[in-house]
């Protein structure tokens, strides 16, 4: 009791800054108990739920393959069937639950296809999934947003077009990029019609995400790109560009022959190699008047070019860069000219004295 | 000087060292603050996007992973086995052999069936010379697979030599003895492509320590806390650091290191500012410096990102002679990269690079172990002086150490709410143990091994990177 005493008094008497200082300490102390049970229940919580998210993941895994093996051509629902979707309506109103129902018919919709795909979709519509899925369009959160078209876009569910739509206008960049994959899933090639009037940048994420879509398809009927091919902004251009070397689109050629005078150099370079892909023998002569005024990126696209292209009357041309200061070009130079004119290249005994350069000519001479 | 100047003085000192304790606590708290928004935010994003595109897409940008390897004939070929089964598409591995005097070579020419093929390089940096050739496999199954035997230059020299082979638009500097997961380079190449507003230019991630995790085939099978309570301290260090540290960084667009255990870089960047340097021991820390200085020199905008994701795990030292040797090279990789740039510090024309990381930097992480020592050596003399004022002491320090576990306790908050990554049972009652523990156990060996580093910096200029000893994580 005395030692207590003392010690309040002790405390009574400090100055100012060491009894804040122990406030402080003590306040900090305080928090330390708290976060620590809390921590404790937090890891009690999550593991419990992982168990039990385990478990329901197995039970919920084989009724959905019961329902899908258990369909008949002859009707339309039999009652196992329906039992089932009751069974996962009463469970669907449970966050976590419903995550997992998602994910599980996710899975299967990417294992099967045709009638069990369709009756996938059934499911979807009958449990009240769906239903689900549009409320989160109206969440005022963004991401929520963004998950509802993402899970819409999964289950290629068309019939919330007209809701999902609006998002294309989007503020957040993660929304719109949702809305433009929704888009092309349901609608194919019809659905990059948002590139008409896209003013915002398309990362090359997006891109890779929408090509790679695209290329799921069967159908590989490509529309008009011309009009992206002029459009005033620049990540739809290179887009377009992509499209046209992996859809080989050779009725651009034209328009590709306008773009090598394109403002932005990554485009330029892109339209050489597109050009490379495209045979576009046409844009040699060009290119070759321009050279000396090319960015090094484009000569080397160029020597690129050339290299699937040449004809022995380009032969002068590249000897006048064989031994350019640029070492891909150099190296490129060297090996065209060994497949046009081995002869002409067996000669060159004597290039100029650098190490590197003999370096480059035998190794040209070794391939 | 009479009695009353010396008081002053005194008095002045206390005021220098509580400010500098008050700003280093408000640092912490303020950048714990950013990492815990800028977490959540990247949870967000993240949590509806569909991988698996990138992950098949030939059109997707091309990855080179260069491995230094030194003397790792322990596990070399299982280290390059992990590194060749990751999911991305696009992607090679260039492992560099750097004047190994052990038989690595002759071990992964075994495993992989290499054979040597001629092979040109363009020396856009230089390097030492390749000493037995470049190796590539006659088995398809490697096709991804190229070894480079070379004289031995060191880390930054094997890394340059990687970066004038690599055909790549981008390059992943990794440690060899690193397990990379499946799923890492396409979470670490989103950044890149995903931003239009400025050029990123690096990507960093996150290094959990593997010692005794269970890695079967090059796969992460199971996460335990390791027993060694050194190892623990580092666990509970990394987890501050990169969970309440380096998310906050990466927000403020002021990252001035990327760990060069794990990180993706911008291969043209990378070779414009002309490679790693080899004449510093914090080559990591001074090439992000040196790629954000040429940024902002040709004043275009830029980024260094970063990503919280566990996906590179390494081993950590688990005996106090390595640990010290680590830290000491970090040290002294700190003191050379911040005295090089020193035109950058607290200058305007860097803005927020000049203001504020490179003044953080210098302030807390370079200064704080000799301020930390003065104030040791000062309250030493006190001691002998008689001249403690016992309440006050005692106060504040138990105030910073109570602040110092709550911050731990804090960055296994996050660790749960995110990636959750230690999830046995009595893991976490040991793990909030060690935030009381670790002060004692792991921070005097820090301090002593920034002093050293510091000492050795000064005058031991011979001293180069020491020996890191690896027991292998494929025996964990």
């Amino acid at each position: 009791m005395t030692a207590y005493q003392y010690l309040i008094d002790s405390f009574n008497d400090a100055p100012s800054l060491i009894k804040f200082t122990w406030g402080v300490s003590c306040t900090l102390f305080g928090a330390i108990v708290i976060l620590t049970s809390y921590l404790k229940l937090i890891r009690a919580t999550l593991r419990k739920r992982d168990i039990e998210n385990a478990k329901f993941r197995e039970d919920y895994e084989s009724t959905l393959v019961e329902y899908l093996y258990s369909g008949s051509e002859d009707e339309d629902m039999n009652d196992l069937q329906e039992s089932i979707i009751e069974k996962l309506k009463a469970a669907v109103h449970i966050k976590p639950k419903r995550k997992i129902i998602v994910s599980i018919l996710y899975n299967l919709m990417n294992e099967v296809s045709g009638e069990m795909s369709d009756s996938i979709k059934v499911l979807y519509f009958k449990t009240g999934l769906y239903n689900y899925a549009l409320a989160r369009l109206e969440n005022k959160n963004w991401h929520i947003i963004a998950k509802g078209i993402g899970e819409l876009t999964r289950f290629k569910i068309e019939e919330a077009h007209d809701l999902v739509k609006p998002f294309i206008k989007h503020p957040r960049l993660e929304v719109r990029k949702e809305t433009q994959l929704y888009m092309v899933n349901m609608f194919r090639f019809n659905g990059l019609s948002f590139l008409n009037e896209l003013k915002t940048p398309l990362s090359e994420w997006a891109q890779v995400q929408l090509l790679e879509t695209l290329q799921k398809f069967d159908d590989q009927q490509i529309c008009d790109i011309k009009p992206w091919l002029k459009s005033t902004n620049e990540t739809v251009v290179l887009f377009a560009l992509k499209l046209a070397k992996l859809y080989n689109q050779f009725e651009v050629k034209d328009t590709l022959m306008e773009l090598l005078s394109h403002p932005v150099k990554e485009v330029r370079v892109m339209v050489i190699e597109v050009l490379t892909n495209l045979y576009g023998i046409e844009a040699k002569e060009m290119l070759k008047a321009n050279f000396n005024v090319l960015s090094l990126e484009e000569q080397i696209g160029f020597f690129g070019l050339l290299e699937k292209l040449v004809v022995p009357s380009d032969e002068p041309f590249i000897e006048e860069h064989l031994f350019h200061k640029n070492f891909e070009i150099q190296l490129l130079a060297l090996k065209i000219l060994k497949s046009i004119n081995i002869d002409k290249f067996m000669g060159l005994s004597n290039p100029p004295e650098n190490k590197e350069n003999k370096k480059i000519l035998k190794f040209v001479n070794n391939i | 000087m009479d009695t009353s100047t010396v008081k002053i003085i005194l008095q002045i000192l206390h005021y220098l060292f509580f400010g500098y304790a008050f700003a280093a606590i408000a640092s912490y708290i303020i950048l714990s603050v950013i990492s815990g928004k800028e977490t959540i935010e990247y949870l967000k994003k993240n949590s509806f996007v569909n991988y698996k595109d990138i992950l098949s897409s030939t059109m997707s940008p091309s990855i080179t992973i260069i491995a230094p390897a030194y003397n790792e004939s322990l596990n070399v070929v299982e280290n390059v086995r992990s590194l060749l089964s990751n999911h991305y598409v696009n992607y090679n591995v260039i492992i560099v052999n750097d004047g190994s005097k052990d038989d690595s070579l002759e071990k992964l020419i075994e495993a992989y069936d290499l054979e040597k093929v001629d092979f040109i390089i363009n020396n856009k940096i230089k390097t030492q010379p390749i000493r037995a050739g470049v190796f590539k496999s006659k088995n398809p199954a490697f096709e991804k697979l190229m070894v480079v035997d070379k004289k031995n230059g060191g880390k930054a020299d094997a890394l340059n030599m990687g970066l004038n082979i690599s055909k790549s638009k981008y390059v992943a500097c990794i440690d060899v003895d690193c397990l990379l997961l499946e799923d890492a380079l396409q979470k670490m190449i989103k950044p890149f492509l995903e931003e239009t507003n400025a050029k990123v230019i690096a990507t960093g991630g996150v290094i959990r320590i593997a010692n005794s995790c269970v890695i079967r085939g090059g796969k992460l099978i199971d996460v335990n806390l390791p027993k060694a309570l050194l190892v623990q301290s580092q666990i509970l260090e990394y987890l501050r650091a990169f969970l309440l540290g380096r998310m906050a960084w990466s927000r403020l667009n002021g990252l001035l290191v990327i760990s060069g255990a794990f990180g993706i870089f911008d291969k043209e960047i990378a070779i414009a500012v002309g490679g790693y340097d080899t004449n510093t021991v914090g080559e990591d820390m001074e090439i992000i410096v040196r790629m954000r200085r040429y940024m902002e020199e040709k004043n275009e905008k830029y980024k260094v990102s970063y990503i919280p994701d566990p996906l590179c795990w390494t081993e950590a030292p688990d005996s106090y002679k390595i640990f010290i040797s680590q830290r000491n090279r970090w040290t002294r990789g700190t003191i050379e990269t911040l005295k090089k740039h020193r035109k950058i510090g607290f200058n305007r024309k860097y803005g927020a690079f000049g203001m504020i990381s490179y003044p953080y930097w210098l302030i807390f992480e370079r200064l704080a172990p000799i301020i930390e020592a003065v104030g040791i050596i000062y309250f030493v003399i006190l001691l002998i002086l008689k001249e403690v004022r016992w309440e006050y002491a005692l106060s504040f320090l138990i105030l910073a150490y109570i602040f110092s576990v709550l911050f731990s306790i804090i960055a296994l908050y996050s660790e749960e709410l995110t990636f959750h990554q230690y999830k046995k049972k009595g893991t976490g009652y040991k793990l909030v143990l060690l935030t009381a523990l670790e002060p004692f156990v792991l921070h005097p060996f820090i301090l002593y091994a920034a002093i050293k580093g510091n000492y050795d910096y000064y005058f031991n200029k011979k001293k180069k990177w020491g020996v890191m000893q690896r027991k292998g994580l494929t025996s964990a």
